[in-house]
């Protein structure tokens, strides 16, 4: 045994682990590489010290981080599933979804590594339904600043989206 | 009464509970801030749309992978039957927290600008040890100014040697002899130039630590740093299985550049702040003295490091500790050059050291 495991691991992990494969999954967009990096941050948590009170926050920013840098550092991956994404266009089941097509949500997701890291950790975080008092304790930032910094990620990718339409 | 900010519109759509009677008296009646709650509400229903992910992990299947990982104390938690996934992981995670790094250390830009001071040019690499607990938590410079990058577009396919050399401007390496196991014809991927700028801002690191920062040296409020890398070149060796079985690929190394405050200057501060573990920021400290090495932080706990000589430049050689992967990498005349693969040390120096 090469290493001590945390003894709350399993808690941690029963309790949080569809929140953190959610949290990797709005940025990937693919549960399996999603189920991945939840993997690897739950094993750098396990040998970690951070409190277990702190753990659900640590862990939605890690695997918001870690799938960031995979998308940011793997544009190869990226653009071959745009392309694939692209071909295979689905019928979409709701008025809703009907906007957007899996185009635009690989667009998204591009756009979305190219925000400052924070905004696009928080927005991500925000998503995935923590609220805005989780996601200011998990940044350490104030919760009067959320909304702001939500409002400009998503701004941002609205305007991602409407480069892209307009150039289409 | 002024008008609620944007991001209290914002939270109204999510937690009303959280605004404030008096903003939501003022939205209710201003037509302007109806428009802009409308707009907003707009936004964040498209984002939201866009990144909705259908997930069903199991649970049960999510523990038993991560515990077997954990008792064994495996580096990875992947299968074997993600070696494909840990190759590419193996790959990147040093070159992400290269770049996070290289901000740090200097920032990015095109090198065309006449105004930017030349403080860096990547003569050397060494391996800096950080164990990947540290890596997922490496410092998010955002908190202490700007970063932006640009030429991200990443690597494209492009069909031969001849389309690579043409596009990349770059001679590619030639490999003599595959290692066993090793065949058939390379795919060839070509990136363009890379950067990154960074700008620092005393006021955000403040904020970011809590107001206890050490007063930042004059001048470095609002400078600039950059770095530049790229283009490069990748030829792509897939055994049968789909995995990557070897890769070489060459790049122009990276340079920085400062827009006047002195590298080091820039360089001792950012070092100085919260965040970076003291023992690395050291390490740090005496690689760059000269300002021409460029750092690979490598995760320790899964990559263990040595040195090597390929043509007569040092390299440095990374071996994954399960000895699954192994890479080698070194910058000669302003390039730099590396060969990885799922293979051991002397396989990779072999072709490392048999390039034309």
């Amino acid at each position: 045994m090469a290493t001590s495991v945390r003894p709350d691991l399993e808690e941690v992990f029963r309790r949080e682990y569809r929140r953190v494969v959610g949290v990797a999954a709005r940025v990937l967009g693919s549960g399996d590489q999603a189920e991945d990096v939840a993997q690897e941050v739950f094993l750098s948590f396990s040998r970690s010290s951070v409190p277990a009170g702190e753990a659900g926050g640590w862990l939605s920013v890690a695997a918001a981080h870690t799938a960031l840098n995979l998308i940011r550092s793997g544009r190869r991956r990226s653009s071959r599933e745009e392309t694939v994404a692209a071909a295979t266009d689905p019928v979409v089941p709701d008025v809703a979804e009907a906007v957007l097509t899996e185009h635009d949500r690989a667009r998204v997701r591009a756009g979305l590594a190219r925000l400052p890291r924070t905004q696009a950790v928080a927005l991500v975080l925000r998503h995935s339904g923590l609220s805005y008092a989780e996601v200011a304790a998990a940044l350490d930032l104030s919760p009067g600043s959320i909304g702001t910094t939500v409002r400009r990620a998503e701004s941002a990718l609205r305007k991602e989206l409407n480069r892209h339409a307009s150039s289409d | 009464m002024r008008h609620p900010t944007e991001g209290v519109l914002r939270r109204l759509i999510d937690e009303p509970a959280g605004v404030s009677d008096a903003d939501r008296r003022h939205v209710a009646d201003c037509s302007r801030c109806l428009s802009d709650l409308a707009a907003a509400r707009s936004d964040a229903e498209l984002v939201g749309t866009a990144l909705a992910a259908g997930s069903a992990a199991d649970v049960d299947a999510g523990w038993a992978r991560l515990s077997a990982a954990a008792r064994a104390g495996a580096p990875r938690p992947a299968a074997t039957t993600h070696r494909g996934s840990r190759f590419r992981a193996a790959l990147r995670r040093p070159a992400v927290a290269a770049l996070a790094l290289g901000v740090v250390l200097a920032g990015a830009g095109t090198a065309a600008a006449n105004d930017w001071l030349q403080i860096f040019r990547t003569e050397d690499v060494a391996a800096v040890g950080l164990s990947t607990a540290e890596l997922v938590a490496l410092p998010d410079l955002t908190a202490y100014g700007d970063v932006t990058f640009t030429g991200e577009d990443g690597l494209h396919a492009v069909p031969d040697a001849a389309t690579a050399a043409r596009e990349s401007g770059l001679d590619l390496p030639e490999v003599d002899t595959l290692p066993s196991g090793v065949t058939g014809e390379p795919t060839y991927q070509v990136g363009g130039e890379v950067s990154a700028t960074f700008t620092f801002s005393a006021e955000r690191a403040a904020r970011a630590a809590g107001g206890t920062l050490p007063p930042p040296p004059p001048g470095l409020d609002g400078s600039s740093v950059r770095l530049v890398a790229g283009p490069g070149v990748a030829q792509v060796w897939t055994s049968s299985s789909g995995v990557p079985a070897l890769v070489v690929g060459r790049a122009v190394a990276p340079t920085a550049f400062s827009s006047g405050v002195p590298f080091e200057t820039v360089r001792d501060y950012l070092l100085s702040l919260p965040g970076l573990p003291g023992d690395v920021a050291a390490q740090l400290r005496t690689f760059t003295a000269d300002g021409s090495t460029l750092p690979v932080p490598v995760p320790s706990d899964y990559v263990s490091t040595s040195t090597a000589t390929v043509d007569g430049a040092e390299a440095t050689v990374l071996e994954s500790r399960d000895q699954a992967l192994a890479a080698v990498v070194w910058v000669e005349d302003g390039l730099v050059t590396v060969v990885a693969g799922a293979l051991d040390t002397d396989e990779v120096l072999t072709v490392a050291r048999a390039l034309r």
